[in-house]
């Protein structure tokens, strides 16, 4: 075992007694292991001195909107700046949705999918794979989620799990493994194909591949009820 | 394993989820300025003084200080915000009424837990020139190095929480984002 290997372990707390003998005596005896040694410590607390910074102004903010939740009166001077806002935002939209602006086109219509198929409730106490699965989903925690979605059963798999699967991977702006799990939806034609077909065409408009977005969307329209208007104003846009 | 209040599990904290550090803070935050209100804190002091407990608490819980909840939620922020309000007082050599005998307070005993880290103490000259340039390091080396020295990850923990592949992956990213913050302390010293 290395120093530096001595130092991994240290600082993961995972030191075995034997170890962290000789942990000690190192320290007593080799200056530049010291050395290094207390520069990692500080550096310890340096991050968890910025981590800290950033949690404060966190939290800052949490107060802030608390503050405006109390204080939300309706108020003339308000309603101008915003209203000239609307007016700025209108003017611009206009601007750039005249040509074709694929990346505007996906970011004004991509949502991330609501779990509605998992309630997690605060009585749950069942501390299931899959309810870790959808905690980590809601709180964007996409890496997570894949994983634990990865590590279900096949028998515990819910035919919706690869639906959220792919959701994750949108999230993690991962288009390649979403676009295959969303095709894999449609050929094997589970729940949430429409909304498969949906999240194809915002993958394909995201691509620049307007004939293979314009085809998703058209067998939205006239296959499916959701997103039925949205996809006719894209088609639209489109064209 | 343990639960505390409303079922939140010390892992699920651990996952460092925006929305439930925010939905802690909100659901014990009234609670906390109740039982500060008898310090005769003005309300701002007391949010300040809420705001450090619930984070001393939070960085206890990613840094792996504690295993398990013993108490609730709400406990552990009573007993971080008391010591910081006496903490406070002492400092500002101020107490809540003539009557009050400050020499009876004790420090660490007061808390639930007693590997509980505190850390009020100031950064030296040396942490705050790390901080600094840690700050300028790129995104990725910012957060490796945080899962290394904050959370206290284990490299095969880092595997499995990260886009990293291999042992070797990680190890050369860290000695990589290690060098570059010497170089740049470095150069900034000369």
């Amino acid at each position: 075992m290395n120093n530096q290997e001595l130092l991994y372990l240290y600082f993961s707390n995972s030191l075995t007694p034997e170890q962290e003998t000789l942990f000690q005596s190192l320290l007593a005896t080799d200056v530049a292991f010291k050395a290094e040694f207390e520069y990692e410590k500080n550096l310890q607390k340096a991050i968890k001195s910025s981590e800290t910074d950033r949690l404060k102004s966190k939290l800052q903010d949490v107060e802030q909107n608390l503050n405006k939740q109390d204080k939300s009166i309706f108020n003339y001077r308000n309603f101008a700046i915003a209203a000239s806002i609307v007016l700025l935002m209108g003017w611009f939209g206009y601007n750039t949705f005249f040509s074709t602006n694929y990346n505007s086109l996906y970011d004004s219509n991509f949502s991330e999918y609501p779990n509605t198929v998992y309630p997690i409730t605060r009585s749950d106490d069942s501390n299931s794979l899959e309810r870790e699965a959808f905690v980590a989903y809601e709180t964007k925690n996409y890496q997570i989620a894949i994983e634990k979605f990865d590590a279900l059963t096949e028998s515990d798999k819910q035919e919706y799990v690869n639906f959220y699967k792919a959701q994750a991977y949108l999230g993690l702006e991962d288009t390649n493994n979403a676009k295959a799990l969303f095709i894999q939806i449609l050929t094997e034609d589970t729940s949430f194909v429409a909304e498969a077909n949906w999240y194809l065409a915002l993958i394909a408009i995201k691509e620049k591949d307007k004939t293979q977005a314009i085809a998703y969307l058209e067998n939205l329209v006239s296959n499916y009820n959701y997103n039925k208007n949205k996809a006719q104003e894209l088609i639209d846009k489109l064209n | 394993m343990q639960r505390v209040q409303e079922n939140i599990t010390i892992e699920d904290l651990k996952q460092g989820s925006d929305l439930l550090f925010k939905r802690i803070y909100e659901e014990n935050r009234d609670k906390f300025i109740n039982f500060a209100k008898k310090y005769n804190l003005p309300q701002d002091d007391i949010i300040d003084v809420y705001q450090d407990a619930y984070i001393i608490f939070y960085n206890n819980v990613m840094q792996g200080k504690i295993e398990e909840f013993t108490s609730s939620i709400s406990t552990y922020l009573f007993s971080i915000g008391k010591y910081l309000i006496f903490d406070k007082m002492k400092k500002n050599n101020k107490t809540i009424n003539p009557d009050f005998d400050l020499s009876i307070i004790r420090e660490k005993e007061e808390l639930v837990d007693e590997n509980f880290d505190l850390d009020q103490e100031d950064l030296t000259t040396e942490q705050v020139l790390l901080k600094t340039h840690f700050g300028t390091l790129g995104k990725k080396c910012q957060e490796l190095l945080t899962l290394f020295y904050y959370r206290g990850f284990t490299i095969k923990d880092i595997i499995e929480t990260s886009e990293y592949t291999s042992e070797n992956v990680v190890k050369s990213a860290k000695s990589r984002c290690m060098k570059t913050l010497k170089e740049r302390i470095n150069s900034n010293q000369q």
